[in-house]
């Protein structure tokens, strides 16, 4: 059965590493929650910003407009950015779009 | 074809629900799992559509009607908003790629995900407001 998962933000700071464990469904109603645990990280150069993906159950492009937005300011600062574990179905939505060009796959953990 | 509908408020955190009886109808009519993922998103994407841009504030009503039988599901989505352009969406919802990435756009990524998820997509304005269908054929 699909079960309602609230979306969910953990984070850890470790070291030069700042990775967000999003967790859940990320759509347009989850966005802003993701949007305000970002400001204070988004534009901090000296970690790198890493989106944990491994418990994301659902994604659409109202999230995806997240990431690419998450790209551009980080491309802006030359702030290094990671995505890891990104679970099948969202790699899809990423091939899809074209976003998974853009991404840098890995880091630390 | 048999209908089930689902009447929700336009606002962002109903839109989960539309995408919980998507599940259960799909399931019911024997989808494949790789589909029913299609679709819960090309039916948020229709629902997100109309809480952006159905031109109420707050008050208004989204439908979803899922439409059925042996062929395919049709699932329509109802706002009062006016219609948003598919027409040169083929463009506008090129997928990101070939660009700088100070020049990524997200806008039309929607638009662009509903058209590679499912195997129809029509919109139509009405004269209350706008009616997006999306198919999908059953194997």
């Amino acid at each position: 059965m699909m079960k309602l998962e609230p979306f969910k933000i953990r984070t850890e700071e470790q070291g030069s590493e700042y990775v967000m464990y999003l967790e859940g469904e990320l759509d347009l109603a989850a966005v802003p929650q993701l949007q305000c645990a970002l400001e204070h990280v988004l534009k901090r150069k000296d970690i790198a910003l890493v989106l944990n993906l491994r418990n994301l159950t659902y994604i659409d492009s109202t999230g995806i407009g997240v990431i690419v937005s998450i790209l551009k300011t980080r491309d802006g600062l030359r702030a290094p950015f990671y995505v890891q574990e990104i679970p099948a179905k969202v790699k899809r939505l990423f091939d899809l779009t074209g976003i998974s060009g853009y991404i840098k796959e890995g880091a630390g953990a | 074809m048999k209908a089930v509908q689902l009447h929700i408020p336009a606002h962002a955190d109903q839109i989960d629900l539309v995408r919980i009886c998507l599940y259960g109808i799909a399931s019911k009519l024997g989808f494949e799992y790789e589909d029913i993922e299609d679709m819960k998103v090309a039916v948020s994407e229709a629902c997100s559509n109309a809480v952006l841009h159905g031109g109420h504030s707050g008050e208004g009503m989204i439908e979803v009607t899922f439409h059925h039988d042996d062929q395919a599901l049709v699932i329509q989505v109802h706002n009062e908003g006016s219609p948003f352009v598919l027409e040169g969406a083929g463009l506008a919802s090129t997928p990101l790629g070939g660009a700088a990435v100070s020049e990524l756009q997200a806008g039309g990524l929607g638009i662009y995900l509903m058209e590679a998820l499912m195997d129809k997509v029509e919109v139509f304005p009405t004269s209350e407001g706008t009616d997006v269908w999306l198919t999908k054929y059953r194997q």
